[in-house]
């Protein structure tokens, strides 16, 4: 579903990304994990183009992704899930959710309701759907961003920190509807520090650290057994 | 203090009052128009559309608005070979120079809102145009209601200076009273408290505007 080859990122002459491979199988939940600044959010914002790679390939669902592609139609099969939501405020939680489906997929605005209100009963938000953003909570906010993103009926769902600027108590709100995803098959791509759902839901763990992967492993494998002396140190740190 | 002649001098001036409404209002219409394409204008991506916005914002705010109304009434006709009619030289100079603020107020606005709202649409595969119209710029349009009432304000009073090329608006009914009535005191003291009731009333409408927006976008 995802393949990526020795992607590297620059910023202003600092490398953040230092050739990453990668392969990503249908229905597979991969779960990176690592030390702040260390790539792991601009890997996957490269996925979908919100970072520009300064060299490397991606492939998503046999699409090569250059510059030269139509960006919007591939960005339109890859969901993404932000650190701070990024709801749009000045719209009700109904049209957060309408409003790609109708402009990009060109659906009509009864047929996008009426698939925007199935997500949030998905998502148990059904009774907020004229609400507005700003009279959610956190979790609630969350789940409103993961219903707006699968309203595209994205191929991948990318997660950048999803529960990282929750309060703790809305943490497994989130974390069960993404738990859902999972197991309803989505491919899946989540940077998190939540290691319960690695452990729980992901098929493959990665540390990235300093740019590259330095461990890929099986949840099981990276938590009791860590190969990698730096992967064996960030562990210790934070279980 | 003679009120007779206040109370016989209030019909004309308040048509010049009128027309002084018309101007600024048509005057702040286009400058919103022209503004908000400049001020994306100045965000592009692309040199060939920021320089040029950026020449026009620098022009127009570096100048008085006094010269800029003598260049349209005065030496554009020369370049033309037609004269230009007050009323059309009023506008156009007073929307020129009113887009060049307003621009200023549309750049910093567009600027002021969180990048994650931009990545937000670009991920749902909005593209640019769709992202800026229905995500960006009507967050930033109620964002900045209090800066464009501030502009209205100013061009309302601005828009005396047209006064200058003949244009009988307010300030030029006042002067044109003065010459047959010599009631200097009465009259310019009269002119000053209609702005002033003017400016007033645009104050209250942009509070009342600004509620009813920013009630809307968090009820």
């Amino acid at each position: 579903m995802i393949e990526i080859k020795n992607l590297h990122k620059s910023f202003g002459g600092h490398e953040i990304l230092k050739g990453i491979d990668l392969s990503v199988d249908k229905s597979e939940v991969v779960v990176v994990i690592g030390p702040s600044g260390s790539g792991k959010s601009t890997l996957l914002r490269c996925v979908n183009y919100l970072e520009v790679p300064t060299s490397g390939t991606i492939v998503i669902d046999d699409v090569v992704i250059t510059p030269k592609v139509n960006i919007n139609t591939i960005r339109a099969e890859v969901g993404m899930v932000f650190q701070h939501f990024n709801l749009f405020p000045h719209m009700s939680v109904i049209d957060n959710i309408t409003l790609a489906p109708i402009k990009v997929r060109k659906k009509s605005v009864a047929e996008a309701k009426k698939e925007a209100m199935e997500l949030l009963d998905r998502v148990g938000l059904a009774e907020k759907a004229n609400a507005y953003p700003e009279q959610l909570s956190g979790g609630q906010q969350q789940r409103v961003a993961i219903a707006r993103a699968l309203a595209m009926k994205p191929k991948v769902m990318l997660f950048d920190e999803p529960t990282s600027a929750l309060d703790p108590e809305m943490v497994n709100e989130v974390l069960d509807v993404m738990r859902d995803l999972a197991e309803s098959g989505m491919t899946m791509m989540c940077v998190t520090h939540e290691m319960g759902f690695a452990k729980q839901v992901a098929d493959v763990v990665l540390f990235v650290d300093d740019g590259k992967i330095l461990e890929k492993a099986s949840p099981d494998e990276i938590f009791t057994h860590p190969k990698n002396k730096r992967t064996q140190e960030f562990l210790s740190k934070i279980l | 203090m003679d009120f007779d002649l206040i109370l016989n001098s209030l019909p004309l001036l308040g048509i010049g009052a009128l027309v002084t409404i018309e101007i600024t209002a048509v005057a702040v219409t286009c400058g919103v128009l022209i503004g908000l394409f400049v001020g994306i204008a100045e965000l592009s991506r692309y040199k060939a559309l920021r320089l040029p916005a950026k020449v026009y914002v620098d022009f127009i705010r570096g100048t008085p608005l006094l010269v800029q109304i003598f260049i349209i009434y005065f030496a554009l006709p020369t370049v033309l070979g037609m004269r230009i009619e007050p009323f059309i030289a009023a506008v156009t100079a007073c929307s020129i120079n009113s887009g060049a603020y307003v621009a200023e107020i549309f750049r910093s606005g567009i600027q002021s809102i969180d990048k994650g709202q931009t990545e937000a649409g670009r991920s749902l595969g909005l593209t640019w145009s769709q992202t800026m119209r229905d995500i960006i710029i009507p967050q930033a349009f109620r964002r900045i209601i209090p800066q464009l009432g501030n502009e209205f304000i100013a061009m309302l009073k601005d828009s005396s200076l047209v006064s200058v090329i003949g244009f009988e608006e307010l300030t030029r009914k006042g002067q044109l009273i003065i010459a047959s009535t010599y009631g200097s005191l009465e009259i310019w003291t009269a002119v000053a408290v209609i702005y002033l009731v003017m400016t007033l009333s645009i104050s209250q409408l942009v509070a009342f505007l600004e509620k009813k927006f920013n009630g809307k976008k968090v009820k």
